[in-house]
C-alpha cells in the first residue's frame, strides 16, 4: 500500500474525511499512480534489449609483437546466457546446498534456489548498462560490454 | 521468430596442426529429429518402465534436461569464440 493510500485511510479512521471523499481520493491516488506505471512500462520498452555479450582482450600500442599478442574476441548471444541460466533448475538439492554454503563462507548470503525466471530478465536487462574497462600495465585492454 | 544455428565453424592452428571444420548444422538437426522419431517408442516404453519402478524423479530430470539441451543448441546461434595467442589460434563460430 503506497503512503498515499495510507494517509487518506487514516484520515478517514480518524472522521477527518467522509468515506465519499476518502474513495474520491483513493480513486485520484489509483490513477496517478497509474500514469507513472505506464510512463515507466513505455520507457523500459523503448530500451533497446541486448544481443550479446562482448569479451574483447586487445595487445597495447606499445606491444613489442603486434602480430603475436595474445587476442581474444568472444561473443555470447544473451538467449545462451538465458538458457545456461535456466540450468540451475537442474542442479541437484544436495549440489544447491553445497554452493549456497559455498557461498555463505565467502560472505554471500544468497540462495540459488531462489533465482525466478522474472529475475532473471531483470539481471539481464541490466547487463545493457553494463561495461567493464581495464587497462593492464602492459598496455592490453579488457573490455566486457553488450551490444 | 528464432531460427536454429545452420553452420558452425571451428578453427584451431598452431604451428603443427592447422584443422579447420565447417559443420552443416542445418543437415544434422533433421538428422537428429529423425533419429529421435525411430526411437520415441523405445524412450516412451523405457520411460513407463522406469515411472514404474519408483525412478520417476529422474525421468522427469532427464527429460528437463533435454528441454534445456534443446533450448540451449536453439540459442548458441550467434556464438562466436576467437582466441589467439603466440602460439597458435581457436576460432569456434556458429551461423
Amino acid at each position: 500500500m503506497s503512503e498515499n493510500k495510507k494517509k487518506i485511510l487514516e484520515m478517514l479512521a480518524a472522521g477527518k474525511i467522509s468515506a465519499e471523499e476518502a474513495l474520491k481520493l483513493l480513486n485520484a491516488v489509483d490513477a496517478g499512480e497509474g500514469a507513472q506505471e505506464k510512463t515507466r512500462r513505455v520507457e523500459s520498452d523503448t530500451k533497446v534489449k541486448p544481443k550479446y555479450l562482448r569479451v574483447t582482450v586487445t595487445p597495447g600500442e606499445g606491444h613489442v609483437d603486434p602480430e603475436h599478442a595474445d587476442r581474444v574476441n568472444v561473443r555470447v548471444p544473451m538467449s545462451l546466457i538465458r538458457a545456461g541460466l535456466k540450468l540451475t533448475s537442474l542442479i541437484p538439492p544436495d549440489a544447491l546446498d553445497k554452493a549456497n554454503n559455498a557461498l555463505r563462507e565467502k560472505g554471500i548470503n544468497f540462495d540459488v534456489r531462489n533465482i525466478k525466471p522474472e529475475d532473471l530478465e531483470e539481471l539481464i536487462a541490466a547487463l545493457g548498462d553494463m561495461e567493464v574497462d581495464i587497462e593492464g600495465g602492459r598496455g592490453e585492454k579488457v573490455k566486457v560490454f553488450v551490444e | 521468430m528464432n531460427w536454429p544455428p545452420m553452420l558452425m565453424h571451428v578453427k584451431i592452428q598452431n604451428e603443427k596442426t592447422r584443422f579447420g571444420l565447417w559443420l552443416p548444422l542445418f543437415l544434422l538437426l533433421p538428422l537428429a529429429l529423425v533419429v529421435l522419431i525411430i526411437l520415441s517408442p523405445l524412450i516412451l516404453i523405457a520411460i513407463i518402465i522406469l515411472w514404474a519402478c519408483g525412478y520417476g524423479r529422474w525421468v522427469w530430470w532427464a527429460l528437463r534436461c533435454l528441454k534445456v539441451a534443446i533450448v540451449s543448441s536453439w540459442a548458441i546461434r550467434g556464438l562466436r569464440v576467437d582466441v589467439q595467442g603466440h602460439n597458435g589460434v581457436v576460432q569456434v563460430s556458429v551461423i
